[in-house]
């Protein structure tokens, strides 16, 4: 039996949340979404346990998304953390990789690439017992 | 009779090392080796795909360009997935554009450096950072 995956997305544009969650929710995911990095901090502390967290990288404040990518570091399991961003520097992907995320993915975002990287990360995680 | 207490010796350290030119892997053996590793050399992808199947590596430095540009990130990630303790960083032309960066969080890479660094450079950075990452990880109690 094939556990229900779960996702945390979080972008401050309305539109791309709701365009994520239907394209999860179409790939069997139980989504849930955060507007700012604010709620999404609570969400990983309160909420518990996501499969994936997929976080914006600017939002109220440039490069906010990386304090998403640190707290769901140390979420026990560790999900699998994916950074998006329109507005990368070599500072911002230095950082992420410093900080140790699993995936970085440039806007406009290849769905196609993004969900076989997450897809497979997952799978990765659940199979190593790494989380 | 008494029994004299055996010591505990820790299994040597091994190092993968792939690379295309002689001299850089040469210089990054002998480097490795004079901090405590075996370390293995491949000059292509067949010879470290032979490696891996045949060693359990903890620390690996891979050239981004073996044959061709990029053709290395690939191995880089296969290295992570096979080894996912492991210390899998990349010799790349820049180790400062988004490009290169990114490559190094999407095939799972630790680190990237300047192909033109010195071995002792490269080899330093990543003892410390196998050392740091040694100290931060903490028992696993289930």
């Amino acid at each position: 039996m094939t556990l229900k995956r779960s996702i945390l997305l979080v972008d401050d544009e309305v539109s791309i949340l709701r365009t994520l969650r239907m394209v999860f929710e179409h790939e069997g995911y139980d989504v849930a979404t955060a507007e700012n990095s604010v709620q999404a901090l609570a969400m990983l502390t309160k909420n518990g346990h996501f499969d994936a967290v997929i976080t914006d990288l600017n939002m109220e404040k440039e490069d906010i998304g990386l304090e998403v990518a640190r707290a769901a570091m140390n979420c026990k399991p560790k999900p699998a953390i994916v950074v998006c961003t329109g507005f990368a520097s070599a500072n911002n992907t230095r950082a992420a990789l410093d900080i140790g995320i699993d995936y970085m993915a440039y806007k406009p975002v290849e769905l196609e690439d993004l969900i076989s990287a997450l897809n497979r990360l997952i799978s990765r995680y659940r199979d190593s017992g790494e989380k | 009779m008494a029994r004299t207490p055996q010591k505990a010796t820790r299994p040597q350290r091994m190092a993968l090392i792939v690379h295309s030119d002689m001299g850089v892997l040469s210089n990054l053996q002998s480097t490795l080796s004079e901090n405590g590793f075996t370390a293995i050399i491949a000059r292509d992808l067949p010879t470290a795909l032979l490696a891996i199947t045949h060693h359990y590596f903890d620390v690996a430095i891979v050239s981004s360009q073996l044959r061709e540009g990029g053709d290395g990130w690939p191995l880089a990630g296969v290295l992570h997935l096979v080894f996912p303790r492991a210390f899998v960083s990349v010799l790349a032309p820049s180790n400062g554009d988004v490009l290169t960066l990114q490559s190094a969080i999407n095939y799972g890479v630790k680190e990237v450096y300047k192909e033109s660094s010195p071995a002792q450079e490269v080899v330093g950075a990543i003892l410390a950072a196998v050392d740091l990452t040694s100290k931060n990880q903490k028992p696993h109690v289930q």
